[in-house]
């Protein structure tokens, strides 16, 4: 690409990788700690297989839920709508949805887990399952909004393009949450 | 009543991609069900599993949010074509998504290693996560691209298609890829 630099500004490929690849070095020592969890959880993992079952999907929707609302978020701010205003009521209908969402889908997740648990031969019951989902999901819905708003609005402050940081920060910082509410609400449920 | 509409259509839009994205994560921890049996081959393979997702969410949701500003301020067209925007994008994500794969493998072993875990030797994580890595983001970025551009013609809010679409094809193939990448090393060494 023979191109000026100044001509593409933020879309310039070394830029990106400039601003980016340092964030995602730190970014993959975070979720480090998620692995280190998941290697120390080996065990119940192999007693209990469907819990293995669900890590990706537990894990990943906290992550698509915070997407969904920075995503928003970032386009907003990138056509100057947004203000962060307790009493903008088009705020508050994203936050819902994003809940509205996450009950369904984790909701959805045990049923699922339960479906595939008969195949796999699992012990586990579709109340034990629900309660194992739905707790950590929304424990994660909530931790995904705050941190989506957090990092936008900072990324916003400090003259960073949204796109670049919002959207990663939010998925990595939710990604070990995931994984640790996740396996410590399974261990505490299930008494292991 | 907008706030209604906006939670309606926020709603309504999102839980088609959301439940797709589900298979594909029951479909991943399918295949993570079988990487378990792995780790005695490549001791402290599951420390990389969860980082090695989320470089899917880093890189290629970054690609995907990009993209989605690009065609909300009308900077990019929704087309596969060889606008500079376009392909400036795309290389660095191919350089970001390579590139961390390997840091991947080296910060892993490092980790172990501070820990004093068992584990694999170093140039066969970094083998595996480059060998993933590579793989992956062929098919993420052209994936992404294409999934983007047909939804964004058809009038889906480009916002709400891209979280979902990143990590459902990042945890079908990241999956696939990883225990394909695994078997492949553990033959060759």
């Amino acid at each position: 690409m023979i191109t000026p630099q100044g001509s593409l500004g933020t879309w310039n490929w070394k830029t990106i990788v400039g601003n980016m690849f340092p964030l995602l070095i730190v970014l993959t020592v975070i979720v480090l700690f998620a692995g280190v969890r998941l290697e120390e959880a080996e065990e119940m993992l192999t007693e209990f297989v469907i819990l293995a079952v669900m890590v990706p999907t537990m894990v990943d929707m906290g992550g698509n839920l915070g997407a969904i609302l920075s995503s928003r978020l970032s386009s907003r701010f990138h056509l100057g709508t947004t203000t962060l205003d307790p009493r903008d009521r088009v705020l508050w209908a994203n936050v819902l949805a994003v809940l509205a969402l996450a009950a369904t889908i984790f909701t959805a997740l045990a049923v699922g887990a339960f479906l595939l648990g008969q195949l796999l031969g699992s012990t586990l019951g579709l109340g034990t399952l629900l309660v194992i989902s739905l707790t950590s999901g929304m424990l994660l819905a909530v931790i995904a909004i705050i941190f989506s708003f957090a990092t936008t609005y900072a990324s916003y402050r400090y003259g960073i393009d949204p796109d670049d940081t919002t959207i990663p920060v939010v998925t990595n910082v939710v990604d070990v949450f995931g994984m640790v509410i996740f396996l410590s609400v399974s261990a505490l449920v299930l008494g292991v | 009543m907008e706030t209604r509409d906006v939670f309606w259509r926020i709603y309504r839009q999102s839980l088609p991609v959301l439940f797709v994205a589900l298979l594909g994560g029951l479909f991943a921890g399918l295949v993570l069900e079988g990487l378990i049996e792995s780790v005695e081959r490549f001791p402290g393979l599951l420390v990389m599993v969860p980082v090695f997702l989320a470089t899917r969410g880093n890189v290629y949701g970054a690609l995907g949010g990009r993209i989605a500003s690009g065609l909300h301020q009308g900077l990019i067209s929704p087309r596969l074509e060889r606008d500079d925007r376009l392909v400036n994008a795309v290389i660095a994500s191919f350089v970001n998504g390579i590139g961390i794969s390997i840091v991947i493998g080296v910060v892993t072993w490092l980790a172990l290693f501070l820990l004093g875990w068992e584990r694999a030797l170093l140039v066969e994580f970094v083998l595996i996560m480059l060998i993933a890595g590579v793989l992956t983001s062929v098919v993420l970025i052209f994936g992404l691209l294409l999934l983007i551009f047909a939804g964004f013609k058809r009038g889906y809010d480009p916002d709400n298609l891209v979280g979902p679409i990143v990590t459902t094809l990042g945890d079908i193939f990241g999956m696939l890829f990883l225990l394909f990448s695994v078997s492949l090393v553990g033959v060759v060494l």
